[in-house]
């Protein structure tokens, strides 16, 4: 395979895991960083495995002109987006294709980002595929009558599901963010309800179209890895994920694979079947429309095992790694160890061929992530600026930290947190022959992590630790 | 009480700044026959229409950019071996030096005299829709506050959470940030007069107007 430079358009813990799929593959790497993260584990990184030579400090990660004028000059031949940023921006990765001098996107193709980056539109092709979705519009209605009827349907269905206490979501389809959204009980409420929403759709978004679908509680969030080759004729799944431990602001922060353990777990419905429908429902639709790069098929199950999709990443997630963990492939080098997830996204969006099939991939153990964050869950999970001043982990054969913040000992240069992104510190990955023992090794690298530092106003750093340590015994209990 | 003698006498022994210019991204430099010991003016017009002397191009993507002098001054030095180069965001391109005019001066006595509500910690700081568009239709001296208004949004890591005036009851006479720049902890916000010290003010200004020289 031709050796290319790719340009890592992103930052922390994530551009440090490109930037080692990149030494690993034979690649050569160009990094960009600005002045808030010099610090940064990447930066760091790429010094060290690069020299100064391979490091851009650019005015802004969200500047495409930026990275393309590092690609320029630094004459990549390809740029990996990373999570975040330029990673779902269609615009961007058409950009990169048909630019003069054009680049690789290590992603899907354009035309994929940009049909399923719309939820609604992923809905309609979602449909049209036959893979089951949230009960309710896949398109704004305009039409009050048709509104209403389509309530009535959906609480008709709810009934004949046996569900007590229907409910519809009424939101405005231009919305976001949790605005413009109100939850219906009784269908004679619903007229006003929609009235109320349509007009604060007009004034506030200026679109007065709606969706109505079916309210769905104390569901699990599921995710299918999915991975397939250029021109979208190859598709395997690198099995489930289950992350339903999330702060309030709907952000995750424990992934578990597999999504679900019916060998030491008992639930209310066929949990094995669920997972083997919604793998075989996401690798049929990516190879119906030609997916041709890593994804993520993003599902809610209801409490009686009705798996339905929510949405579809067309990029690499943070929580990649909990899958490779816990896949393995038949006869690769690499195969006893887990999947780099990041390595085969890159080597695919090269254009090298899958190489295997659904056959050759296995599954052993169970892998929990975990998301360290500065935040503090008993306030909201509000963000906790300041500067790290100790910092490290016991290392074991069964635990991988992805981080950007460096292993610090009192009394070493305290790690400044930078204010301009997300409070992410580290992802403790750790693996077991079964939930209980991940559990159990869970609960050992987070009792044994050292982190302490100081935030801005003098007092000790708030993180999720404890948080994590508690919602670890109750994982993939639904 | 502010010893405004004492202080003139102190700005007078420096009378200047140096202000570097940097590059806003990254580009490909080209100079415009400048060189050191050259006298340059800052943007200038009501509303600082006019842009001040040209100093250089950078391009990027095709995109030629100007790069002017912010402030009036003397050219210090040139890094002309940059020229022709591809350089990074951030990176000093030359320094003015720049004499300090009455308003600056002024507004670094007023930092004495005002009361000033600082930054609690390091973040972006915006003025609540309100009091935003009451400076942008009156200026800032048409906004009075008083303690427990709801004044700021703090931007940090994505979340944004409001902040409270607390101090003296008063009208804004200065404002010393500029909305989305990150402000690191205990830096002034805002400069607040108490109304029945507005004649002091008032004397301070009149005296700077009277007393300082300016050099260029």
């Amino acid at each position: 395979m031709a050796k290319h430079t790719l340009l890592i358009a992103n930052r922390g813990e994530i551009a440090m895991r490109i930037l080692r799929a990149c030494v690993k593959l034979g690649h050569d790497f160009v990094c960009v960083y600005t002045t808030a993260d010099e610090q940064s584990g990447h930066v760091r990184l790429a010094r060290e495995l690069g020299g100064p030579e391979r490091l851009y400090r650019i005015h802004s990660y969200q500047d495409p002109s930026e990275i393309l004028a590092v690609a320029d000059a630094s004459q990549a031949t390809a740029i990996h987006p990373g999570y975040g940023f330029f990673a779902e921006d269609f615009r961007f990765a058409r950009r990169v294709e048909t630019r003069q001098r054009p680049l690789i996107f290590i992603g899907p193709s354009w035309t994929l980002v940009r049909d399923l980056g719309d939820k609604i539109n992923t809905k309609r092709i979602a449909r049209a595929h036959g893979v089951p979705t949230i009960p309710g519009s896949d398109r704004p209605i305009y039409d009050e009558m048709e509104a209403v009827e389509l309530a009535q349907t959906i609480f008709a269905f709810q009934q004949d599901q046996g569900i007590a206490e229907g409910c519809v979501l009424v939101k405005a389809s231009a919305g976001g963010g949790g605005m413009g959204i109100e939850e219906v009980f009784d269908i004679d409420k619903f007229r006003s309800v929609y009235r109320r929403i349509r007009n604060y759709a007009k004034r506030n978004l200026s679109d007065e179209g709606v969706l109505i679908e079916q309210r769905i509680f104390d569901f699990n969030h599921l995710e299918v890895q999915v991975v397939a080759e250029r021109g979208g004729k190859n598709a395997v799944h690198l099995g489930t994920r289950n992350c339903s431990v999330q702060s309030l602001g709907r952000q995750k922060r424990i992934e578990v694979a597999p999504g679900f353990d019916p060998v030491s777990l008992t639930y209310a419905f066929d949990a094995a079947k669920v997972l083997d429908s919604i793998t075989t429902h996401s690798v049929n639709m990516s190879l119906q429309v030609g997916y041709d790069n890593v994804g993520t098929w993003e599902w809610i199950v209801t409490p009686r095992g009705d798996p339905f999709l929510m949405e579809v990443n067309t990029r690499i997630q943070v929580e990649n790694g909990v899958s490779g963990i816990t896949s393995r492939i038949r006869g690769r080098a690499d195969g006893q160890h887990g999947v780099d997830v990041i390595a085969e996204q890159i080597r695919l969006g090269l254009g090298e061929p899958l190489g295997y099939t659904q056959q050759d991939v296995t599954f052993a153990g169970v892998g929990i992530e975990y998301r360290i964050l500065a935040e503090d869950p008993a306030d909201r999970f509000t963000p906790c600026l300041g500067r790290i001043e100790a910092f490290g982990w016991r290392e074991e054969p069964w635990l991988q930290v992805f981080t950007q913040v460096p292993n610090l000992k009192d009394g070493d240069k305290p790690y400044e947190i930078p204010m301009d992104f997300d409070p992410n510190l580290a992802l403790g990955i750790v693996w077991g022959e079964s939930l209980d023992e991940a559990r159990k090794r869970g609960a050992e690298f987070l009792n044994a992590l050292v982190l302490r530092g100081t935030d801005t106003r003098g007092e000790p750093l708030r993180t999720n630790v404890s948080f994590l340590l508690n919602r670890t015994q109750t994982i993939l209990h639904f | 009480m502010l010893n405004v003698k004492e202080m003139l006498e102190e700005l007078n022994a420096s009378p200047y700044e140096e202000i570097e210019i940097n590059t806003p991204h990254t580009g490909v430099v080209e100079f415009v026959g400048l060189n050191a010991g050259d006298r340059v003016t800052g943007p200038s017009g009501k509303w600082l229409e006019r842009p001040g002397t040209l100093l250089a191009h950078l391009t990027r993507e095709r995109n030629k950019k100007p790069i002017y002098a912010t402030q009036k001054g003397q050219v210090m030095d040139i890094r002309s071996e940059l020229e022709g180069k591809f350089v990074e965001a951030g990176e000093r391109l030359l320094t003015i030096r720049h004499f300090l005019s009455k308003e600056e001066v002024i507004g670094r006595i007023l930092k004495k005299a005002l009361h000033l509500f600082c930054a609690p910690e390091r973040a972006k700081y915006y003025f609540v829709p309100e009091i935003d568009a009451k400076i942008k239709a009156g200026g800032e001296q048409s906004v009075k506050v008083r303690e427990g208004l709801d004044m700021f949004i703090v931007s940090r890591m994505k979340r944004e959470t409001p902040l409270s005036y607390s101090g003296p009851e008063g009208i804004i006479y200065a404002v010393y940030f500029q909305q989305g720049d990150n402000v690191d902890g205990g830096q002034p916000l805002i400069g607040v007069c108490p109304e029945n010290q507005l004649s002091l003010i008032q004397d301070v200004v009149n005296r700077v107007q009277g007393e300082w020289e300016e050099r260029d």
